[in-house]
């Protein structure tokens, strides 16, 4: 509770958005606000400016290209997502969606603010990677493309700079996909996730919660023991916390990947 | 570009169960103090600080949220409902009255956004079963009663 | 205003099956709810006062630290900053809050802000008021503190050691307490046992049932009369005010508590004096109304723990057909930074010293240790949860150790229900209950019968399946002479708490309690008991919300805790009742020219026996005394405005042998739980629970099966992730409710409930405190794992709380778990 100062802005368009973010060291994109807030109340954040994107109507929508694509705006809620006959196309965003935190943080968080925050907990990032999605990112100089194995660059951190903003997430026609997690409790703080994609010519498998940015691993086949032999090539070196040591991490992401390839072999089929 | 120039606070109009206030916030101060401590509506409680509790659940534009996870500011021009709203005067309303037969308060501290959560679930679905009701209000934490009986009275309410 | 005080001197045995008509038993509609389902609950945040000022606490970053120096200076330039308080204007100002113990834990002091030093991070070192709540926190910031940090104390197991860093050098010592418990003949057990089975320590984890209304208080300050009034919620106002009163150097008439609603209490709202004083001081110094909110990290870290313990080097004594003949253990209590409430938690345990069982053996040294962690209070459960807890290991590890059936064991031991009431070896009287009956209900509940078919079905699914049980006793009604035990130079003994019931002018009956209620229905309970009384309607009875030191209907030891409500409060309102029904009598009688035996109440009226027409209505009573009394008779000695003291029956515990009946009542519960095991992760799922209740005779069983379900729920918590672990430094690591794991809706089991009543033959009303016997789910959900878990090298089960990574240890190293257990045979 009892934020830090802060000033705050309220554009109607992207360009605006991207002027004010960029005409301001220390700006902030304000999409869902159901983490931003929450790190301002610790004070551990203090962001001179809070750029409201409420009135961005370009990043709303949920739409379904004829190629198969679907292209969610960063603005779209998780409630959105689930609801959204569109997205249904890969049917494991809805449902990730779904397994967030509670109804009231899926009527507000955004899935452009889920992988902006890039908390290492959260569910989305390893899934968009699994999924071989592509980020666009505006900014004062023009838009521009970002794979999701570039975008996230580090803990907190993504490719989307200073003075810019991520408008739209792409993501290519498939069904084949999966996911598990081990929670603390139902649908409370991740301890380990796992994201499956088998719709490419490997499978794709992405461990989160085991780094400071989802960690894209590619077995050579998509039985358990190819999975787990995968994910233990991967060398991981998670952190240790309150919740689960490095080892536990190391042993749950071998059997997420494993669990998440699995359901993707069952939807496949 | 001068309209996105960033404010340290502004002017908000917000219309809370039907009636509408107008005041000046400062942009750093949350919804749930907003309705607290400047329009003085304390029936939504803070339980929290990290969006956890759901104590501070409030519809807004008939949508359910936490209120310790939006700025007043962003409330500018918003329809807000609590729980002061529920009752038809001094008439509890259904649900209300399900959660007194049902003894699904105790300290009555997580009601109020229990009972928000509770009724955005109903509308959303009027007859829901009970793993509905479960995840409707996994966002409200209650150390009383152990849910059993908030979901009972849910579901009477919807059966 | 009529004071009686009566207590009879001896437990008084009421006769069983007496009948039991009337409002008393029935579910009726709680009076607390409608205004709380409105949002027109009052909680102490929601009062405000002209000009107020918002108080917050500089915290300690650090766990252990000396205090070089504090600079207010920056906050005070800061536009809307009111003033300040550090702990040297503290260290002037006030005394050090008193010591319940003995040396050493009576040299350390206690102050309302760190004084010179720090002890646990965030322990509060200054205060800064100003105009909003933001604007305070962001002065607190400007505050500067330099600290010259120092090596912290975090393991218990340490305090003692010769590299220990002592936390408070005026004591000398890490030491609070420390006494053995030696009843019975332990080496004679011993040497009788077939079996001596040998555990080398359990842990009991800290936690707290975190109520979701946080601390705090609005404090004004009257310069006229030189009195505090402190809007808040503290559940436990008699014994802040002996608290405070002292070290602030005046007469406990000056302090003035008020409660309406409180937001969930369970003992974390008892120690919240050293706050209540510096915002007493403030609200002085600035002249100015403070208001502090305590937000949920502060609660966390700073506020209050349920007290952690270890127990070391236990033996059991069993005979060969499973017969427990004692048991001996080191118990090491870790209190925190600073005692406050203790040492009382090192004798509260001794309340169920045998658990549930027959053994007569039993030796317990115990140490109570400060370290750089919150300092505790009592948590709902207090004490006797983790001694339960030990008993309950105690019982599984050795029948899994000697292959006995966890039940039979229970069965074989338990005291029986024809012993009751039963002496413990201790000398509490255990007063009635059906513990064998209870079990095979709540087995019956979780269809035991069929328990390994399940077992069959789960393993087919790839899950470890397991069953546990938790066999645990609610005490209630503390005999505060045991606190004598600890001190005898303590002036605490027996227990108190008060009522007044009136009949106001136009007929209204009004009831003002001594306690401070947090949730638990005491205006609803009330009524019933006064209706029935008064022959009228609960509804007819206007019982006062919350507490007010004004009202003068407190006692001692008035409060809310330690289960105690239905025996003291009620006890305390049908002494009331009871008084003003004489009253009520006495004055129809002289109206109707009858003896005030020939008059009956019933239907809101008093009336004759012989003649129901001849009736006053209340309204009349009340009007004629108040205020139509011309011509009454001078010698009708009534006011129609009864004030009682209950006082329940105790003696002073012979402190030599640390003997003597220590609480009057004791309720049972016993779970059952059956849990289904992920061995590729160690997540756990409880399928199936049963809460199985004994509480005597049950006023509004609604209200008893709603604790049932809170304090299950608070027990599965705490067993399955709620903990406050610290690192190395001394920083709490999960120090919000992101972190703290506490069961939401989806993380609750199907519950399934069912009770006897064996009614207290010590009580009025045959009924027992309750509400705390939720301990029994912790032990339940730990048996029930290392059930489960004993297909995978039969791991124990060391700790109460179990997340699952806990259990993920057991499964990967089950051999390091066993490595402290023994079995000796002769």
């Amino acid at each position: 509770m009892l934020l830090p100062e802060v000033g705050y802005a309220r554009p109607s368009t992207v360009d605006e958005a991207v002027h004010v973010l960029a005409s301001h060291d220390g700006a902030r994109p304000l999409a869902g606000g159901q983490t931003i807030l929450n790190v301002m109340k610790s004070r551990a954040a203090a962001p001179d400016v809070l750029v409201d994107l409420q009135d961005l109507d370009e990043l709303r929508g949920i739409e379904l290209a004829a190629d198969g694509t679907l292209v969610l705006g960063a603005m779209a809620t998780y409630s959105e997502v689930i609801a959204s006959a569109e997205a249904r196309a890969r049917p494991i965003l809805g449902e990730v969606c779904a397994q967030i935190a509670d109804v009231q943080v899926r009527n507000r968080g955004t899935v452009g603010g889920n992988i902006c925050s890039n908390d290492p907990t959260n569910h989305l990032p390893p899934l968009l990677v699994a999924l071989g999605t592509t980020m666009t990112i505006a900014s004062s100089a023009g838009e521009r493309t970002v794979p999701a194995e570039e975008f996230f660059v580090g803990v907190y951190a993504t490719a989307a700079g200073p003075g810019e903003l991520l408008t739209k997430i792409s993501i290519p026609a498939g069904k084949g996909d999966g996911f598990a997690a081990v929670t603390i409790g139902k649908d409370g703080t991740c301890i380990v996730s796992a994201a499956a994609s088998l719709d490419g010519d490997a499978p794709r498998v992405v461990v989160g919660c085991v780094h400071g940015v989802p960690v894209l691993v590619r077995p050579d086949g998509a039985d358990e023991e190819a999975v787990r032999r995968a994910v233990r090539g991967a060398n991981l070196e998670p952190p240790s916390d309150v919740h689960a040591s490095a080892d536990y991490r190391r042993h749950l992401a071998e059997v997420v990947a494993a669990r998440a390839v699995q359901r993707a072999r069952t939807r496949r089929s | 570009m001068a309209a996105t120039a960033p404010v340290g606070g502004k002017t908000v109009t917000v219309r809370v169960n039907g009636t509408t206030y107008e005041r000046e916030v400062e942009a750093r101060r949350l919804l749930i103090h907003f309705l607290r401590d400047d329009l003085d509506l304390t029936g939504s409680h803070v339980g929290c600080d990290t969006g956890n509790c759901g104590a501070c659940s409030v519809l807004y534009d008939g949508t359910l949220v936490k209120s310790c996870m939006l700025l007043a500011v962003q409330a500018d021009g918003a329809s807000i409902e609590t729980v002061e709203g529920l009752a038809e005067g001094d008439e509890l309303n259904d649900l209300q009255q399900a959660f007194g037969a049902h003894h699904a308060l105790q300290c009555g501290y997580c009601t109020p956004g229990m009972l928000m959560s509770a009724t955005a679930l109903l509308r959303e679905k009027p007859h829901p079963t009970e793993d509905e009701i479960r995840k409707g209000i996994q966002g409200n934490i209650c150390r009383c009663t152990g849910y059993v009986n908030i979901v009972e009275a849910i579901k009477s309410v919807g059966a | 205003m009529t004071e009686t005080t009566v207590a009879p001197p001896k437990p008084v045995v009421v006769e069983e099956g007496k009948p039991q008509k009337g409002w008393a038993g029935q579910n009726v509609p709680r009076k607390e709810d409608k205004r709380l389902l409105q949002g027109e609950g009052v909680f102490f945040d929601d009062i405000k006062r002209h000009e107020m000022g918002y108080v917050h606490f500089v915290r300690s970053p650090y766990a252990h630290a000396r205090i070089k120096s504090v600079d207010v200076s920056k906050a005070l330039e800061l536009d809307g900053v009111y003033g300040t308080l550090t702990g040297d204007e503290v260290a002037i100002l006030t005394d050090p809050f008193f010591e319940l113990s003995v040396k050493p834990g009576a040299d350390m002091k206690d102050y309302a802000l760190a004084v010179g030093k720090v002890r646990f991070v965030g322990e509060p070192v200054a205060a800064v008021v100003a105009a909003t709540r933001d604007l305070a926190r962001d002065a607190a910031q400007l505050v500067e503190v330099d600290y010259e940090p120092l090596q912290p104390l975090v393991d218990a197991r340490v305090a003692q050691s010769g590299g220990a860093p002592v936390l408070h050098e005026e004591a000398g010592s890490n030491v609070v307490w420390d006494g053995t418990f030696d009843w019975g003949d332990w080496e004679a057990a011993a040497a009788e046992a077939d079996h001596v089975v040998k555990i080398k320590e359990l842990h009991f984890d800290r936690f707290s049932s975190t109520p979701l209304e946080c601390s705090g208080c609005l404090v004004e300050y009257n310069r006229g009369t030189g009195q505090w009034t402190m809007y808040c919620n503290h559940q436990m106002p008699g014994v802040g005010a002996i608290w405070m009163a002292p070290a602030m150097r005046v007469g406990i008439d000056k302090l003035r508590f008020v409660t309406q609603d409180i937001g969930g209490g369970f003992g974390n709202k008892i120690c919240l004096h050293p706050y209540f004083v510096a915002c007493c001081l403030l609200a002085r110094k600035l002249n100015r109304a403070v208001q502090w909110t305590e937000w949920r990290t502060d609660q966390h870290t700073a506020n209050a723990h349920g007290n952690e313990r270890w127990f070391q080097d236990i033996e059991v004594a069993v005979k060969a057909d499973g017969t427990l003949l004692g048991f001996k253990v080191k118990a090491l209590d870790d209190c925190g930074a600073f005692p406050r409430y203790e040492p009382l938690g090192c004798i509260i345990w001794a309340q169920v010293t045998p658990g549930c069982y027959r053994w007569r053996h039993i030796r317990v040294g115990f140490t109570q240790v400060v370290t750089n962690k919150s300092p505790v209070s009592p948590n709902r459960g207090y004490s006797r949860m983790q001694h339960l807890w030990l008993t309950e290991r105690i019982i599984d590890v050795v029948a899994h150790e000697l292959g006995l059936d966890p039940v039979q064991v229970r069965k074989k031991n338990y005291v029986k229900h024809e012993e009751f009431p039963y002496e413990t070896p201790n000398g509490c009287v255990y007063d009635s209950g059906d513990y064998a009956r209870c079990l095979d209900i709540a087995l019956d509940l979780v269809d035991y019968k069929k328990i390994e078919e399940k077992r069959v079905d789960a393993e087919a699914r790839g899950k470890l399946f397991g069953i546990g049980i938790g066999s645990t006793l609610d005490s209630g009604t503390n005999n505060f002479g045991q606190s004598m035990i600890l001190n005898p130079e303590l002036q605490f003994s027996g227990n108190n708490e008060v009522a007044t019931v009136k009949l106001d002018i136009f007929g209204e009956i009004v009831v003002t309690l001594g306690t401070v209620p947090q949730g638990q229905s005491h205006e609803t309970t009330s009524a019933q008991v006064v209706s029935d009384i008064l022959g009228c309607s609960p509804a007819d009875v206007t019982v006062r919300a919350g507490h007010d030191t004004y009202w003068n209907s407190h006692a001692g030891f008035s409060g809310t805790y330690a289960s105690q409500f239905a025996v003291t409060g009620l006890g305390a309102v049908k002494g009331a009742t009871d008084m003003l029904a004489g009253e009520m009598k006495q004055l129809a009688a002289v109206v109707l020219g009858c003896a005030p035996d020939d008059i009956e109440l019933a239907d809101g009226t008093a009336r004759m026996k012989a003649n129901p027409e001849a009736a006053l209505p209340f309204m009349a009573l009340g009007a004629i005394l108040n205020a139509n009394n011309a011509g009454l008779p001078e010698d009708l000695n009534i006011t129609l405005n009864c004030r009682y003291v209950y006082r329940p029956p105790f003696e002073k515990p012979d402190l030599e042998r640390k003997y003597g009946n220590l609480t009057l009542t004791y309720a049972t519960q016993i779970h059952a739980c059956v849990v289904e095991v992920d061995p590729d992760t160690g997540v756990y799922e409880i399928v199936d629970y049963a809460a199985v209740d004994d509480c005597g005779k049950r006023i509004h069983p609604q209200i008893v099966e709603g604790q049932v379900h809170g304090a299950t729920a608070q027990a599965i918590g705490a067993a399955t992730h709620e903990t406050f672990p610290y690192d190395e430094d001394g920083n709490l690591l999960t120090p919000n409710f992101y972190d703290y794991h506490v069961p939401h809706a989806l993380d609750m089991p199907p519950m399934k409930t069912g009770y006897i009543e064996s009614e207290s033959p010590f009580t009025s009303l045959g009924a027992k405190g309750m509400g705390e016997g939720g301990g029994a789910g912790i032990h339940a959900v730990c048996a029930a794992l290392q059930d489960a878990l004993s297909s995978r090298g039969r791991p124990i089960v060391t700790d109460s709380c179990n997340p699952y990574h806990r259990v993920w240890s057991l499964l990967q190293d089950p051999a390091a778990s066993r490595a402290g257990v023994e079995v000796v045979s002769r």
